[in-house]
C-alpha cells in the first residue's frame, strides 16, 4: 500500500479522489486534535474514506525532560476515535527547558541516551497499549556523538523493543550530509524491525549539505535506494511525503504510481497496513 | 533517569543555540551547520505567526516584526504542543510585555486579540448547540446564540482600518462579535454599538431582553419603543445570519 500525507491544502482533492487516489493516508495528530468546525468534517471525510495512519510531532522523546502525560493522554484518545492502525515518531527531541520548538533535532548518539530513549519508548508503548514506529530522522551534524549512528538506532530497536520507521530520503540527506554510504548504512540495521518507509524529496542547499524539505519531487537516486532497500524487506506500508511547495495533484499521483510500480515489482503479496511481528 | 548530566547538558545548549544563537558549551557538533537548525527553528514560528497574524504581518513595520518574532522566539518557553496554538503564547506575551509601549503600536493588542480570536474560533472544537425553537417573543423570552462567539472590546477599529494614522485618529469604544457558522465553519464579524455589546453579553448570560432593557436606565440609556423595536430588529437579522438560533424550547 503506498499513501500520502494529508495536507490542508489538497484535502478536498484527496476526499474527492479523483485527481489523487492514494491506498492510505497519514497525518500528525497535534494537527488534528481539538479542532472543529470545517476542518473536522474534512477530517471525518477523509478517515471514512481512507485508512489512517499518524505520524506524531511533539512526543519529543529524545528529551531529556519528563514525558508530557496530558499530551500522551490527547494522543491516545485520539488514536482510538480514530481507529487509528499505525503511530510513528521521531528519533529526536523537539522540547527542552520546558519549551516547544516544532522541529525535530538530533539527539546525541550515546548509550544513555539509548537507555533514556528506550525506556520512553517503552512507557509510551504501554500506554498506548500498541507499538510504537520509530522514525530514523534527517540531521545536518551530529552532537557529541560516543557511537556510531547505525549502532545508536540498532540499540534502540533491540532495547526497546519498538518498530522502524525508515525514511529513504533521510538515509540518503544523512549518507551525504555525512559522508558515508547508505546501502551500506542501511544494511547495518536491523531490518527485520522496518514497519513503515516515508518517502520525500530534498533540496540540496549548498555542495555539502542537502535539507530535508519535503518541498520536491523525489529524485531518482532516492527511487533507486528505495528499490534496493525494500528488496531486503517485509511488505510495509510507504509514504509519499510532500508538505511544502505543491505541484499539480496528477504529478504527486504519478510519483505514487511510480513507487506503487516499485512495491509490486519486489513484493509479490499484499500486506496488512500494520505487519505482524510486532 | 538514565540520561547523565553531560549529554542533558549537551541537549540544553543545543536547543537553547536553536532558540537563542547564544553558542554554549558545545564540543562535537559542526558549529556551521548548527545555524541551519536555529534558521529552521525560526522559521517555523515565523511562518506559523505570518499565518495566524495576516493583518500584523502585513501592516505593521516589517523590523518591529521581526524584533518581536525574534523575542518571542528565544524569550518564551511556549507550552502548547499544537502548533496553530502557538500564536496565542504569542499574543499573551505581547501584553505581558508592553509590547503596544515598547515598539509604539498603541493598537497592537487590539489587533493580535482580533486575529486570534479569529483563528481560534475557526479551529476550536465544536460546542453543543442546544436545542431551540425558531419563534417566539423577542422581549420575554430566553433567547438562543450561537455558542461559538468571541464578543471583544477594543480601544482601536482594528477590524476595519489597516491604516496606522486612521486607527489611532478614531481611538475609542468599539465592539466586535465573532461566530462561526454552523454549516461552512466560516468565521463571519460584526461590529456593534456599545448599547447591542451589552446587550449580546447580557443575552449569552442567559437575561430576557425585557430584563436587559429594564437595566438601560442605570447605563444613562434611556429606554424608548425604538429602542426596543431596533433591537430586536436587530436580533431578527442576526437570526438570519445565524448568530441568534432561536428560543428555548
Amino acid at each position: 500500500m503506498v499513501g500520502i500525507g494529508f495536507r490542508r491544502e489538497f484535502a478536498q482533492e484527496l476526499i474527492a479522489g479523483e485527481l489523487i487516489h492514494p491506498d492510505f493516508i497519514e497525518f500528525a495528530p497535534e494537527n488534528w486534535m481539538h479542532i472543529g468546525g470545517h476542518w473536522k468534517k474534512l477530517l471525518h471525510q477523509a478517515v471514512e474514506r481512507y485508512p489512517v495512519l499518524c505520524h506524531g510531532l511533539s512526543l519529543s522523546i529524545g528529551s531529556p525532560e519528563p514525558l508530557d502525560q496530558e499530551f500522551l493522554r490527547y494522543v491516545k484518545s485520539f488514536l482510538e476515535e480514530y481507529q487509528i492502525q499505525l503511530y510513528s515518531e521521531h528519533i529526536s527531541y523537539s522540547k527542552c527547558d520546558n519549551a516547544h520548538m516544532y522541529d525535530l533535532l538530533p539527539v546525541p548518539f550515546r548509550m544513555d541516551a539509548v537507555r533514556h530513549i528506550s525506556e520512553r519508548i517503552q512507557q509510551v508503548q504501554d500506554y498506548m497499549q500498541r507499538p510504537l514506529v520509530m522514525e530514523i530522522v534527517s540531521y545536518y551534524t551530529p552532537v557529541a556523538a560516543e557511537m556510531s549512528e547505525s549502532d545508536f538506532i540498532s540499540e534502540i530497536v533491540r532495547q526497546s523493543g519498538c518498530q522502524l520507521l525508515l525514511d529513504v530520503n533521510n538515509i540518503y540527506v544523512n549518507a551525504f550530509n555525512h559522508q558515508y554510504d547508505a546501502k551500506e548504512f542501511i544494511a547495518q540495521l536491523p531490518l527485520d524491525k522496518v514497519g513503515y518507509i516515508h518517502m520525500a524529496g530534498h533540496e540540496k542547499v549548498t555542495p555539502d549539505l542537502i535539507i530535508d524539505t519535503h518541498a520536491d519531487a523525489i529524485i531518482d537516486p532516492v527511487y533507486d535506494l528505495f528499490e534496493g532497500t525494500i528488496q531486503r524487506l517485509k511488505p510495509v506500508p510507504v509514504l509519499l511525503e510532500r508538505d511544502y511547495n505543491f505541484p499539480q495533484l496528477p504529478e504527486l499521483q504519478g510519483e505514487l504510481n511510480r513507487l506503487k510500480a516499485i512495491c509490486n515489482k519486489h513484493w509479490s503479496r499484499n500486506h496488512a497496513l500494520v505487519s505482524g511481528n510486532i | 533517569m538514565h540520561l547523565s548530566a553531560e549529554t542533558y547538558s549537551v541537549q540544553q545548549a543545543f536547543s537553547r543555540y536553536c532558540r537563542t544563537g547564544k553558542k554554549g558549551n558545545l564540543s562535537g557538533v559542526q558549529t556551521d551547520r548548527m545555524a541551519w537548525y536555529r534558521e529552521m527553528v525560526f522559521n517555523i514560528f515565523a511562518d506559523a505567526l505570518e499565518t495566524a497574524f495576516p493583518i500584523a504581518f502585513a501592516n505593521l513595520p516589517q523590523g518591529k516584526w521581526d524584533s518581536m518574532t525574534k523575542e518571542f522566539c528565544s524569550q518564551h518557553a511556549c507550552q502548547s504542543y499544537q502548533l496553530w496554538k502557538m500564536p496565542l503564547e504569542f499574543y499573551t506575551y505581547a501584553v505581558e510585555n508592553s509590547w503596544d509601549e515598547k515598539h509604539h503600536i498603541p493598537y497592537l493588542n487590539d489587533l493580535l486579540s482580533f486575529e486570534w480570536a479569529e483563528l481560534e474560533l475557526y479551529n476550536m472544537e465544536d460546542l453543543a448547540v442546544p436545542a431551540f425553537k425558531l419563534q417566539g417573543n423577542w422581549l420575554q423570552e430566553s433567547i438562543l446564540l450561537n455558542p461559538e462567539y468571541r464578543l471583544l472590546a477594543f480601544k482601536y477599529p482594528v477590524h476595519k482600518e489597516t491604516n496606522r494614522r486612521k486607527i489611532l485618529q478614531q481611538a475609542g469604544a468599539w465592539f466586535v462579535l465573532l461566530y462561526r457558522m454552523p454549516e461552512t465553519g466560516l468565521v463571519q464579524f460584526i461590529e456593534l454599538s456599545p448599547w447591542l455589546a451589552f446587550v449580546m453579553e447580557q443575552l449569552y448570560a442567559g437575561i430576557t431582553l425585557s430584563d436587559i432593557l429594564a437595566y438601560a436606565p442605570d447605563l444613562n440609556i434611556t429606554v424608548t419603543d425604538t429602542l426596543a423595536s431596533e433591537t430586536v430588529l436587530f436580533l431578527q437579522e442576526m437570526q438570519t445570519r445565524q448568530l441568534v438560533l432561536g428560543f428555548q424550547p
